[in-house]
């Protein structure tokens, strides 16, 4: 043993050393080619943009963008954590139904009712979160898959929408200062954004420094170790679909604000934007790999592309196909490097 | 299914066939496994049936299998990719782009209508296949996107309104008109291709290689199987069933549009696969239980009604049974990650 050590000390370790520190090398300037594609992309987009519309590069116009970015943002901080651990959450849809209108009642409308003020945000939101709990345990303890127990509770949540809805009058907000506040400008920006960005930046600061974001990605990367490393898997990945169905209720909230208006559909479409953006951002479907300023990226792309579309003079027709083309593009693009005969991507 | 076989029972493995037939009635779970999904379709019809007296009189039985119809046939496709490991978000939207493409062709080409359909469609899954296969992206995204492509090409292609059958209509509404026990003919090729396929799965070596990548794609690798080629197929086999939902969604009304039947019925036909026992890690299908699935899909919005569920709150109901079900049917692995 002390002469094998002794031997080893002599051998000259110089080129591993330089090979390592090539991999490592090698690996960073991966990490970072990812996103600087999307921003590239991004910058190509608005230049494109504003060669064909001149009011697409306005303040009023960008004002505009980032209204339009705030609910894909909000959700997409939750289901980047969600799809962090490998899961899927369908709900997104249903429970921003729920807890908008659960919201509007509360608060001050033309139905009359009681004028609730913060009690109505905390009240939704407590809404979200029971069916983010309901979710997060019944796939934990009954073992069913997120991908089924979502879809399943996006109709729970439209559900519960229509039955507070009833069939009486279309509730709308009589307090104008309530129903202006999301798209009203602060510092220039819209409210509604300045949430989303402190939706982001908590979503951030979860994910790099708490035992919460850590442990989820160590869930989404290997499960069976992280379970076998004492990391309570069940609990996290509960405590992961409340948070991600709180921050839907949010949206939800936000979104029947600017609406002004009470409406079980109101996340119609939220799904299958915020989706796309997480997987266009390079978050993997698999678990384990990705971010929220990822995610950040591929909904400012998305919403950048669709204002700029119109602005265009683009038929709406066309949108979700162009959508989809990028999708496609950006998935094999990120993928074609990884080939290989042995991989399995399902 | 993953269990690993425990020594003795491997061993005692070869022998006869009644052997293996016991075992089934012996193990709850495998028996369960096999009849679940048609118990419980038929404990809900039970339901209905007691509670609403005239539903199997006044034609229920029909009218839940004319709506099973295209539910069953998109299932099918959804539970051979399923089986694979993948999914295909696309083949709904594939289904809705087939019938406006069939609303057209009709009148001009009469018979060859359907046919060029069915082939056009094939060819779309063919080519979500061929990407998934050889660009080794993950079904998923893939199909979320080209489920984008292939609503924004109907919504084109239809010029945002609905498109009517103008001539030749007559034989394709005859599927749906005419039918045998009172069910449609539409629900019937359902049936046919459900017993196909099983047969297909369980005898043959395509379809014992599909069922192979579904448990362990690696190894079915190391086995020699084409795992590429298989995926293409699964995939245009999707795209085929899809355009079989298109002929009936026709059959069914007239006509088509980019936003009308066929578009909603993703996520049902998802559920109806996994109802249907299929697996949706891969590996686990039986497309004869799919049928069951199928019509347990179309008979909750029916039932609720049926019942006397308000009509608010047949949303709710309907998650929650959704849940409940699949919990009941789902194939389960002890210890096994579930995501």
């Amino acid at each position: 043993m002390v002469n094998a050590t002794m031997q080893t000390e002599n051998v000259d370790t110089t080129a591993i050393r330089q090979h390592e520190l090539q991999t490592v090398r090698r690996s960073f300037i991966r990490g970072i080619a990812e996103p600087l594609g999307l921003i590239a992309a991004l910058v190509a987009l608005i230049i494109v943009f504003s060669l064909l519309n001149p009011r697409f590069a306005t303040l009023e116009n960008l004002r505009n963008v980032l209204d339009q970015a705030s609910v894909p943002l909000i959700v997409g901080v939750g289901a980047t954590l969600v799809i962090l651990l490998g899961s899927i959450d369908l709900s997104v849809e249903g429970v921003m139904g729920a807890s908008g209108m659960a919201w509007i009642l509360m608060s001050a409308n033309s139905r009359g009712g009681a004028d609730l003020g913060v009690w109505a945000w905390i009240g939704a939101i407590a809404i979200g979160m029971a069916l983010g709990f309901a979710s997060g345990a019944l796939f934990t303890r009954l073992k069913v898959p997120s991908f089924i127990v979502t879809l399943g509770m996006w109709y729970v949540g439209l559900g519960i929408a229509t039955v507070m809805y009833g069939s009486g009058i279309v509730p709308m907000l009589t307090d104008e200062a309530v129903g202006g506040w999301a798209s009203s400008a602060t510092l220039g920006l819209p409210n509604s954004f300045w949430l989303a960005a402190v939706v982001v930046v908590l979503g951030v600061l979860t994910l790099r420094y708490t035992r919460l974001g850590r442990v989820t990605y160590a869930i989404g990367d290997n499960e069976t170790i992280a379970k076998g490393n004492g990391v309570p898997v069940a609990r996290v990945k509960t405590v992961v679909f409340v948070i991600a169905a709180s921050l839907s209720g949010l949206a939800g909230i936000i979104a029947t604000m600017k609406l002004g208006a009470g409406s079980a559909t109101v996340g119609s479409g939220v799904l299958f934007v915020v989706i796309p953006a997480v997987v266009i951002g390079g978050t993997s479907l698999g678990g384990g790999k990705g971010g929220v300023l990822r995610t950040v990226l591929g909904v400012l792309l998305l919403t950048v592309l669709t204002n700029g579309l119109i602005l265009a003079g683009v038929s709406p027709s066309w949108q979700s196909g162009v959508s989809g083309a990028i999708l496609v593009a950006a998935i094999i693009v990120a993928a074609w490097s990884q080939r290989d005969r042995l991989r399995v991507a399902k | 299914m993953n269990t690993v076989t425990p020594p003795k029972e491997r061993a005692a493995a070869p022998e006869t066939a009644p052997a293996s037939r016991r075992s089934l009635l012996k193990r709850p779970r495998q028996l369960w496994a096999v009849t679940g999904p048609l118990v419980i379709f038929v404990v809900m019809l039970a339901i209905v049936a007691g509670l609403t007296p005239t539903f199997l009189g006044s034609n229920g039985l029909t009218f839940i299998a004319a709506a099973a119809a295209p539910i069953l046939l998109l299932a099918l496709g959804q539970a051979l990719v399923l089986n694979i490991g993948s999914i295909d978000l696309s083949n709904a939207a594939i289904a809705v782009l087939g019938a406006i493409l069939l609303a057209f062709l009709l009148a001009p080409l009469a018979a060859a209508a359907p046919l060029l359909v069915l082939l056009i469609v094939t060819l779309f899954g063919a080519v979500n296949g061929l990407l998934v296969a050889y660009a080794q992206v993950p079904s998923f995204a893939l199909t979320l996107g080209t489920l984008g492509i292939f609503q924004a090409a109907a919504l084109v292609l239809s010029g945002s309104t609905t498109v009517y059958v103008s001539a030749n209509g007559e034989a394709i509404s005859a599927l749906y008109q005419s039918g045998i026990l009172g069910i449609p003919m539409t629900f019937w090729i359902g049936v046919v291709l459900a017993i196909v396929l099983w047969a297909g799965l369980r005898f043959t070596r395509l379809g014992l290689a599909m069922t192979a990548i579904g448990n362990n794609e690696s190894g079915a690798i190391f086995s020699a199987v084409r795992n590429r080629r298989v995926k293409v197929v699964v995939f245009a086999l999707s795209g085929f069933t899809a355009g079989l939902a298109s002929i009936a969604i026709i059959a069914q009304s007239g006509s088509a549009s980019a936003t009308g039947a066929g578009g909603d019925l993703l996520l049902p036909a998802i559920t109806a696969a996994i109802l249907g026992g299929t697996s949706i890690s891969g590996g686990v299908a039986n497309p004869i239980n799919v049928i069951f699935g199928a019509l347990t899909v179309a008979l909750v919005p029916i039932a609720t009604t049926a019942i006397g569920v308000d009509a608010q709150a047949q949303n709710l109901v309907y998650g929650l049974v959704i849940i409940v079900v699949v919990a009941l049917t789902m194939a389960r692995t002890r210890g096994a990650v579930v995501k």
